[in-house]
């Protein structure tokens, strides 16, 4: 297209949209609320789904985790593993591996004078778990471990109501050893922790792992090896390369494998969002192509006069996939800032308290975080345009192919 | 009365295309909402259902406090005997008495704290879904005492298989050591790690023994036909309690309050989708019918000099939207109907879906359940908010001045 | 270059169940420079005749070259192409494009020529001047009268010197000293920059310019005479 021929078509594409002005606002404004339910609607799944994969991977913890290669078939203290030594420590050194934390995992009973419970005994050198991020954020009470020596256990508060215990009594651990021997230790609680969840309350309970390891027996062995990069999405990319370094009898696991019900469930959610987006611009067409086959009909004359004057087909289909273009950009617009409006207040969190329990079935705590991403918004953006062109490629075709004496002889 | 309508009727004929495209719009919308209404309540009641049929019942009768804190002691009396009651009471046989105590479960080479369950063989399959899902040996028969049936993820862990025995260390309700020994005849296996990790099922009676629970145990389950009838037999149980103990009743509400939540936060985001569409097909009408009163401005003009009143113009108007919302419901409701007709027989299924479903009880196809509420709900509200998005063209009828209205272009 | 010649063209319509003959088995020839006026009765085809001419209409039967084109063979780009750079059109009415202002009418051709903006410019305003519009450049089609607006197309027709311009009843929606300025504005044209004008028309104040007058009657040329201009008195 030849420039003087663009500046044309583009003036008559921008004072056309404005003739009839109130058809153009109110598509104009069905067009920024579809885009804003878009955007705001893949904010809050985003949000949860964030949230969901935070707790998963705290929980697991780490994105990629290094066990005994029948540990998850066994979780058991006999299928441990060394420590990470020689070409694995040194993968674990390198980026993008942002943080590793190794640990004892074992089942174990914690025993109260009034009950007891199945729980899980974590080993854990406070300053490695901390660096993966996988500690208890809220104590409530007492303190948490100091170091991996600490002869101290840190429970859940769910836990203690249930064993009828409290900070500063003294409980007795117990756990197999390798020769499937029980081994127990009668120890102190020494902080209770608070979680998002109740179900990690009532599973989890930490003490040193040097404690641990002597009260088992198994010198400096531990169960497994969490690590972390900090970014979920990527962990496909680097966790192979730590595949390649551990030594035989090891197997290296990724987040997705380790927990499949969060991996399909971010895979349905970032669907989702799409299948949305085009349902809901797909409403939007109907409305769109209306406009715009009513602005073709009532400009039937004019068209025939253009041609009549030399404007090729080409120049008025673009003419009018440029009037809808200015329009879908403008409904983009206002949409876009409609969402960032109202969804920036809400990113300190939306209180969903209410439905906590259905949340937590979900992996969910009591607070939704809408989480406005780039991604979503440039989704949106590419559903509404390309879709949108799409659905005006009708009316502007029709309207391209009029016969000009037909069209010049229309009255209306 | 009938040629307002059928100049109503005729007008919108005018503009084929265009009365089309919007009704195309609500048809769509209704199609889609009659769609997603439908798989709501199916699987919401699908949900219900499984959820409640594997495990907690719909009603259960405990110890006051016992939900919360699930101490031992927390004891219903006579419990075997309080569920033959129940029984007769409800007229029912799906009611089974159930008690739960921590242990130390050891085979020769692994130990794990598991969750004991006891319960009655013979009652037991009537009121949950977990008996009939073994699948090496069978379940506990009547008579049946030193025996056990366990999850599949559990005999892997403990390193056990049929016939080999487990031994059980605990303590008694009242405080005491207690220990037993049982040989495992069935292995179950849920495809749920949760549960197949977690079941391990002995007879109520060699439980009590075990346990120093004398005739206590912990919960009555029960069962009910119908979830709409769950209210009715929670009032005839709590009239039947025996005085002097603290017992209560509780329904499906307060043993999973995670399913109405989930189920309350799930209708809040679908709540959302749908004000969407139907706002979006509201504007759409918006729009064709400000386009026909203003492209008839010339017309309704002669109209109000032949005598009409500025009313009947908003009514023909009004009757207008009407038909078209009529139209857009009637063919939204027979296509939603046969959509949804269709994919109740056949299910519908979302990739990942499966994974997703397991987690909730639900399985991997979905079936909607059709319905006059799903069928009608959806397309009602469009027709009402069609019928409000009318009001402003209709108000710039009242604006006319006949002269001028017939001088416009 | 502007040499019309048509042979043998026939057009007919469907309206309902009647056939209506636009054309029948009309054959023309005009000459480079001619000032020629079609004129008959309302139906007797001249608008046809004209259409077919610009390309607008494609006839059932015959050949019809205007210059150096087979304009019954041409593709719908390239009869845009030829009426883009090659003839002018004014018609009855709506002769102009509403949302554009008397320059932007008159630089619209050129714009989708391609022509630079400064060029069309100059351009446009000088060929306004010529027609008299002078410090009206800037309204719109809806702000100006009937005489005001045909003179923007007439300014819009020959601002790209088309060899050919073809008019369409230009007079009907003008009083009687407007279509005379208005014709005159025709004479000049012709007579200055050898454009060819074939002007359909009832009206006998503007066959009297015409130094060629085809009369038409049921599709079909029933008189074709040379004769002496002689104005209209005013």
């Amino acid at each position: 297209m030849k420039r003087g021929s663009l500046s044309v078509v583009s003036t008559l594409a921008w004072r056309n949209l404005w003739r009839n002005h109130r058809r153009t606002l109110i598509m104009l404004l069905a067009i920024a609320i579809g885009v804003w339910a878009m955007i705001f609607m893949a904010a809050l799944m985003r949000g949860m789904t964030d949230e969901m994969m935070r707790n998963g991977l705290n929980n697991l913890p780490g994105e990629v985790q290094i066990h005994q290669a029948n540990y998850r078939d066994d979780p058991s203290v006999a299928n441990s593993m060394a420590p990470p030594a020689g070409e694995l420590a040194r993968e674990l050194a390198r980026p993008p591996v942002a943080a590793w934390a190794a640990r004892v995992r074992v089942p174990a009973v914690v025993a109260s004078e009034r009950d007891s419970r199945g729980v899980t005994l974590l080993g854990v050198d406070p300053a490695s778990e901390r660096a993966i991020g996988s500690l208890p954020g809220d104590i409530q009470e007492g303190r948490f471990l100091e170091d991996e020596h600490d002869r101290g256990l840190v429970i859940g508060r769910k836990l203690a109501s249930r064993l009828e215990t409290a900070l500063g009594k003294r409980v007795v651990l117990m756990s197999q050893d390798p020769q499937n021997d029980i081994a127990d230790r009668g120890v102190r609680v020494v902080g209770i922790y608070r979680a998002r969840l109740e179900g990690t309350e009532d599973q989890f309970v930490y003490a040193g792992r040097a404690a641990v390891q002597e009260m088992l027996g198994i010198g400096d062995r531990v169960s497994e090896v969490a690590v972390t990069a900090h970014d979920y999405r990527a962990v496909d990319r680097w966790y192979p390369q730590l595949a390649a370094a551990v030594g035989q009898g090891l197997e290296v696991a990724p987040w997705t494998e380790l927990d499949s019900f969060l991996a399909s469930y971010l895979s349905v959610q970032d669907g989702f969002s799409l299948v949305f987006m085009v349902v809901v611009f797909l409403v939007l067409s109907f409305g769109l192509v209306n406009t715009l086959a009513m602005a073709v009909f009532e400009r039937v004359r004019e068209i025939g006069l253009m041609q009549a004057l030399g404007m090729p087909p080409s120049l008025i289909l673009g003419q009018l996939l440029l009037e809808s273009l200015y329009l879908l950009g403008l409904g983009l617009a206002l949409g876009n800032l409609l969402a960032l409006a109202s969804i920036r207040p809400l990113e300190s969190g939306i209180d969903i308290s209410a439905v906590a329990q259905g949340m937590e079935m979900m992996g969910m705590g009591t607070t939704l975080y809408p989480a406005l991403a780039l991604t979503d918004m440039a989704m949106s953006t590419a559903v509404v345009i390309v879709l949108g062109l799409l659905a005006s490629l009708l009316p502007a075709w029709r309207a391209a192919r009029l016969e000009p004496v037909t069209a010049l002889n229309t009255t209306m | 009365m009938s040629v307002t309508w059928r100049l109503a009727w005729r007008n919108l004929w005018r503009h084929s295309r265009r009365t089309w495209l919007t009704v195309g719009a609500m048809v769509f919308c209704n199609v889609l909402l009659i769609f997603l209404i439908s798989l709501q309540l199916g699987s919401y009641q699908m949900m219900i259902d499984n959820s409640l049929a594997t495990y907690s019942g719909h009603i259960q009768i405990q110890q006051r406090g016992y939900l919360e804190d699930q101490q031992m002691r927390q004891t219903v009396p006579a419990v075997a005997r309080l569920a033959a009651g129940v029984r007769s009471v409800l007229g029912v046989e799906t009611v089974s008495a159930r008690g739960l105590a921590f242990a130390l479960a050891s085979s020769e080479q692994r130990s794990f704290g598991v969750l004991l369950n006891g319960v009655q063989p013979e009652f037991e399959p009537a009121v949950s879904t977990l008996p009939g899902l073994v699948r090496q040996g069978r379940y506990l028969a009547p008579g049946d005492r030193g025996q056990i049936v366990i999850g599949a993820v559990l005999a892997r862990n403990l390193k056990v298989g049929l016939g080999e025995e487990l031994t059980f260390l605990g303590s008694g309700r009242d405080g005491s050591f207690s220990a037993g020994v049982a040989t495992v005849v069935g292995i179950l296996e849920s495809g749920m790690d949760e549960i197949d990790r977690s079941v391990a099922q002995v007879p109520l009676s060699w439980f009590q023994e075990t346990f120093s629970m004398g005739d206590h145990g912990h919960s009555v389950v029960i069962r009910v036909p119908d979830l709409d009838r769950v209210p009715e037999a929670v009032q005839t149980l709590q009239g039947m309690l025996p005085a002097g103990e603290s017992l209560e009743v509780l329904d499906w509400n307060a043993l999973q309050p995670g399913l109405r939540q989930a189920i309350t936060s799930d209708l809040a985001s679908a709540w959302f989708t749908y004000v969407v569409l139907i706002v979006l097909v509201a504007f759409s009408v918006l729009n064709t019918q400000l386009m026909s009163v203003l492209e008839r401005t010339r017309e309704f003009g002669v109209m109000l000099s032949l005598g009409m009143r500025p009313g009947q113009l908003a009514r023909l108007v009004g009757m207008e939207t009407l038909l078209m919302a009529a139209l857009g419901l009637g063919l939204g409701v027979l296509l939603g109907a046969l959509l949804t007709q269709y994919l109740s027989a056949v299910g519908f299924a979302y990739p990942g879906m499966d994974e997703l479903g397991a987690k909730f009880n639900m399985p991997g196809r979905m079936y909607p359940e059709v319905s006059l509420l799903s069928l009608f709900w959806g397309p009602a509200v469009v027709v009402l908010g069609a019928l409000l998005a009318a009001i402003y063209p209709a108000l710039r009828l009242f604006r006319l001045a006949p002269v001028e209205a017939m001088r416009a272009a | 270059m502007s040499s019309i010649s048509c042979r043998n063209l026939c057009r007919t319509f469907h309206q309902g169940d009647e056939v209506i003959t636009g054309l029948d088995h009309v054959d023309l020839d005009i000459e480079e420079g001619e000032f020629v006026c079609l004129s008959g009765p309302s139906g007797s085809g001249k608008t046809t005749l004209l259409n077919a001419m610009g390309g607008l209409d494609t006839p059932d039967e015959g050949e019809i070259t205007v210059g150096k084109y087979r304009v019954d063979k041409l593709s719908k780009n390239e009869l845009a192409e030829m009426r883009l750079h090659d003839i002018g059109f004014v018609f009855q009415a709506y002769n102009l494009i509403p949302v554009l202002s008397a320059i932007e009418n008159v630089e619209f051709v050129m714009q989708v020529q391609g022509i630079a903006a400064a060029d069309r410019g100059a351009r446009a305003r000088a060929i306004l001047a010529e027609v008299g519009l002078q410090g009206l450049e800037d309204r719109r089609p809806g702000d100006m009268s009937g005489g005001q607006q045909q003179r923007v197309a007439v300014a819009r027709a020959i601002v790209n010197q088309p060899a050919l311009v073809l008019a369409d009843e230009p007079t009907a929606n003008l009083d009687t000293r407007s279509a005379a300025q208005f014709m005159d504005l025709f004479v000049a044209l012709n007579r200055q920059h050898g454009i060819t004008f074939v002007i359909s028309t009832h009206d006998t104040r503007v066959m009297a310019y015409a130094r060629r007058l085809i009369r038409m009657r049921d599709g079909r040329i029933v008189a074709d005479e040379q004769q002496e201009p002689h104005g209209m008195a005013v």
